[in-house]
């Protein structure tokens, strides 16, 4: 069955059955395997998206409850020859990054955490990565990177 | 090109040139990775976690739709193993763990192989299982492997027997006479630790084609070689028949240093004539991964009332489930990490791997190693308590100092951990957060808010696990150098940064003017694979020997272009000059090209193998490592806070000294350092493995595998402690793995000291801190005998 969806900004069809994970489709049919799925269970976090402008698990929605949505996935961060998103230049500066597999989904749940507080708070980004799970880093760069968009400055963190 | 090299090299926080393509969401993993006419694979596997095989029927499988090849035992004949060939690719006569591989299926769709997969008709009769090491060592117990004798030893010098895979043994002294001693303290202490999961976020993945009578392997691994080599042992190829390439891998954490699907989708590739994708789902991670072994130590020793150590006997027993793995090569630290950190009088040290009908452990980050510096420093405090003597005063006293003994009588160079126990005082001291909180407790020791309060400084010994590797440099007529190596980046940074800095460094280009080709073994010379720390250092140095004929070759041609001697020249900002002549330079590009016409084009080749450090003869006995080529040391400090309500263990601070030779990226280094805390704090405090009933691993998800979240962490406090000897490059040494080396072990300390508690076992979850709270009975390990000997097979070794 055909289904409508619209992903970062463009509108797709898609023929898939209803059920199947939002993520299956956005990897497999779409070519979009920025989203990245490591547990299929919805613990992760790699697999987060922006579904209408929130973090969800996309690895969890069933394809049908995204139509006629907006979904943003990590490509839409920047575009083709785009530069990086000052998120992601943050975290290429901090050196943050390190396998990478957790990334996509970090990226998106601090997205949407930047769009409705433009200058959180340690306390507001370690609360926004709750649900993403980082076997790396220690987070501790991650929580840097973002940090430096604007919220405290570690110094005022160590204070 | 060749622009104007602006700092050194060595020593600057590069940036990764992986992560752009990381941030966007466009790294291609193995698991991102597709071919056309790809057919999709699943595993049939056995629900019981010992059992005869009656039968295995794949007719009506074969029948499904999409189905086009099913293999089983019959296709594999060979039998894998790193010290002993003991492992089949497909059980065969006999299921040894829940979850062993019966059959494989490829289909057009996974939903098809994973239907066909079930459709297998498998007649299973139980046998009785051994689930623990208790079991597996009782009198009379079932064999895991009934016909061990007749495995092939592909490492000699084990003892072996029964449920016992591999022995290793030590003895230095006569430990019976220091023991005996009148002036002297005998303390004994047990520990347990549980398993550990890597939970690479990257599952064991596979892309495997066959073509041209080879098998082409795309896989996540760390050990390329290794893949191929136990590829063809199991299939019974030659090895020259399989390549393994290697894209980038989504984490390994010593998961990824043995062969994982591989040999499955290389079967069924080559049964269907279509290329076979074969990836792990979570939960098949989560139950069949070579977990970290548990573990189970008992050890003792004698000490004067002035703190030194006479005597030492230590037991420890490693389970290895159903197949030997690395085990049996793990024994051998050991005498380096339970046997390391302090000088010791007398030594006798047993370490076994044994087998249980468990699914195989293996390689996990400082492997061996984070249980036994646990028992190791736990056990050093509780020897504090009885000759009453302070933690800190003791470890400066005893450790491991230029000329030290090892406990397999390797002579130590260089004081290295008294001075960085040092270090770590000055880092202390200096928090002022630590000096509140120390002054804030209530006189029972207690936080304001109520709760206990611990802290705890320890030390632990690690090393590089130093071994062959080979580099090609490759001069490029831009002036650019390719640098071809079988390393693999999983993800620490060892080839995106200190590779290329060290080869920057040598040839006086820019590190960006370094191409690092991607491990495929059809291309570069043998390496052990990424693991043990030893990426920078074995790479590296064989790096550097490749660029050191590269610059001969380039300086002599330089030389002619010039007419200058060669000795007169140098390198840098991607020229080559005429000493203390401003002007007199040429490109190093143009002096590429002109090789073309000369000499043809400038490679080097370069190879490194470790030295081979002695031991004191007959001092060790079936051990694969038996002195350390390259030691490293780290000093941990941390400050807890446990909740007597809920038994929550907080950290509050955590500070590091880490022994890093050289620092050729220090904030690389620090990433890893605080990434290795983090992954020791799940280890000490929540990651648990346990085992049901029926030989099923219980936490078959990360609903139920807690792992380290954001909010769970600190900030590491880090120290990077330079200038210990290091026969690594430019004096570097590994720095990945030994991050998580001391965090169980300063953790268990530090809630000893908080709760004023015997702390023998890890994960110290809030269920277990609450029974230590509650004066749970001491942990006693019957199944370790009380005299050491009697620990030992018959047919060790005479003592």
């Amino acid at each position: 069955m055909p289904l409508e969806i619209v992903v970062n900004g463009e509108a797709r069809t898609v023929a898939a059955d209803p059920m199947t994970p939002l993520a299956e489709v956005l990897r497999d049919s779409l070519s979009l395997t920025g989203t990245k799925l490591a547990c299929e269970e919805g613990f992760c976090g790699s697999c987060t998206v922006l579904l209408d402008d929130r973090p969800a698990m996309a690895c969890l929605i069933p394809v049908a409850l995204a139509a006629g949505r907006r979904v943003r996935t990590v490509e839409s961060l920047a575009p083709a020859d785009a530069a990086l998103s000052p998120l992601q230049a943050a975290m290429e500066s901090h050196d943050a990054v390190q396998c990478g597999m957790c990334f996509p989904g970090m990226l998106m749940s601090l997205t949407a955490l930047f769009e409705r507080q433009p200058a959180p708070s340690r306390a507001e980004i370690l609360a926004a990565l709750d649900g993403n799970i980082c076997r790396c880093t220690g987070y501790e760069r991650i929580v840097e990177a973002a940090l430096s968009l604007g919220g405290e400055t570690a110094a005022e963190i160590s204070a | 090109m060749n622009a104007p090299v602006k700092a050194p090299v060595i020593g600057s926080d590069l940036k990764r040139r992986d992560a752009v393509d990381k941030l966007r969401g466009r790294t291609r993993f193995t698991v991102d990775r597709v071919q056309p006419a790809m057919l999709h694979a699943a595993l049939c596997r056995a629900n019981l976690p010992a059992a005869r095989i009656l039968r295995i029927d794949t007719r009506a499988a074969r029948a499904m739709p999409g189905v086009r090849a099913i293999v089983t035992a019959a296709d594999a004949p060979g039998l894998y193993g790193v010290g002993i060939a003991d492992h089949p690719l497909f059980a065969s006569g006999e299921v040894r763990f829940n979850g062993e591989p019966l059959a494989a299926v490829a289909a057009e769709t996974l939903a098809q192989a994973r239907a066909a997969a079930a459709a297998i008709e498998v007649e299973l009769e139980p046998l009785p299982a051994v689930l623990t090491m208790a079991d597996a060592l009782a009198p009379g117990a079932p064999l895991v492997h009934r016909d061990w004798q007749s495995y092939e030893e592909l490492v000699p010098g084990g003892t072996r027997g029964g449920n016992v895979a591999w022995e290793a043994s030590v003895v230095r002294g006569d430990t019976e006479a220091a023991f005996a001693r009148d002036d002297v303290t005998v303390v004994e202490s047990c520990f347990r630790a549980g398993r550990q999961n890597q939970v690479a976020m990257e599952p064991r993945a596979c892309l495997v084609s066959f073509e041209d009578g080879r098998f082409l392997i795309e896989t996540s691994t760390q050990a390329p070689w290794s893949v191929r080599a136990a590829t063809a042992r199991l299939l019974g190829v030659p090895p020259s028949q399989v390549r393994v390439t290697v894209p980038a891998v989504g984490g390994g954490f010593g998961l990824k240093f043995e062969f994982a699907l591989e040999p499955f989708a290389a079967l069924l590739a080559r049964a269907a004539g279509r290329p076979v994708r074969l990836a792990n789902s979570r939960q098949d991670e989560m139950l069949t991964s070579l977990s970290r072994e548990n573990a189970e130590i008992r050890i003792r020793s004698a000490v004067t009332a002035d703190g030194e150590i006479v005597g030492r006997e230590a037991v420890v027993l490693m389970d290895c489930g159903a197949y030997g793995g690395e085990q049996p090569f793990l024994t051998t630290m050991t005498a380096h990490t339970l046997g390391g950190n302090y000088r010791l009088g007398s030594v006798k040290l047993a370490s076994r791997a044994v087998y249980t009908h468990t699914p195989p452990t293996g390689a996990f980050r400082a492997c061996n190693g984070t249980y036994n510096t646990f028992a190791l420093e736990r056990h050093t405090d509780e020897i504090c308590a009885a000759i009453g003597m302070n933690p800190v005063d003791f470890r400066r006293r005893n450790v491991i100092g230029d000329g030290s003994l090892g406990s397999t009588g390797q002579v130590f160079e260089g004081d290295v951990l008294g001075p960085m126990l040092d270090r770590m005082k000055i880092l202390r001291d200096a928090s002022a957060e630590r000096r509140a909180r120390r002054d804030s407790r209530t006189p029972d020791g207690r936080l304001p808010d109520g709760r206990l309060y611990g802290c705890a400084t320890v030390v632990g010994t690690w090393f590089v696990f130093v071994g062959p590797s080979a580099a090609n440099v490759n001069l490029n007529p831009d002036g650019s150098a390719t640098l071809v190596t079988s390393g693999v980046e999983i993800g620490s940074g060892s080839m995106m940064q200190a590779l290329p800095q060290i080869v920057a460094d040598s040839l006086g280009i820019r590190p960006e003017d370094v191409v690092v080709r991607a491990a495929d073994t059809d291309s570069a010379g043998y390496d052990v694979g990424v693991g043990g720390g030893r990426t920078t250092v074995s790479l590296g140095v064989a790096g550097a020997a490749a660029c050191a004929e590269v610059r001969t070759k380039l300086l002599k041609i330089a030389g002619d272009m010039l007419e200058a001697a060669v000795e007169d020249l140098e390198l840098g900002d991607g020229h080559v000059s005429v000493v203390g002549v401003p002007g007199m330079r040429v490109s190093i590009a143009d002096v590429a090209q002109r090789a073309q016409a000369v000499t043809g084009p400038i490679s080097g080749s370069g190879a490194f193998t470790g030295p081979g450090t002695a031991a004191m003869p007959g001092c060790a006995a079936g051990h694969m490592i038996e002195a350390l080529d390259l030691p490293v040391f780290a000093v941990h400090d941390v400050e807890v806070a446990v909740d007597p309500q809920t038994g929550h263990v907080e950290v509050l601070a955590y500070r590091v000294v880490q022994d890093v030779g050289r620092a050729i990226n220090p904030r690389a280094i620090r990433n890893q350092v605080q990434g290795g805390v983090v992954q020791g704090l799940g280890y000490a405090l929540h990651e648990e493995v346990g085992i049901g009933p029926d030989g099923r691993i219980l936490q078959d998800g990360l609903e139920t595998y807690r792992l380290p979240l954001a909010r769970d962490v600190v900030p590491v406090e880090i120290d990077l402690y330079e200038g210990a000897p290091s026969l690594g490059p430019l004096g570097a040494k590994g720095a990945g793995e030994i991050p998580i080396l001391n965090v169980a072990a300063a953790v268990g300390c530090a809630v000893a000291g908080a709760t004023g508690r015997r702390v023998q076992e890890i994960p110290l979850t809030p269920p277990r801190v609450l029974a230590l709270l509650d004066g749970s009975a001491d942990l006693t390990l019957d199944h370790i005998a009380d005299t050491w000997s009697d620990n030992l097979l018959p047919g060790s070794r005479p003592l």
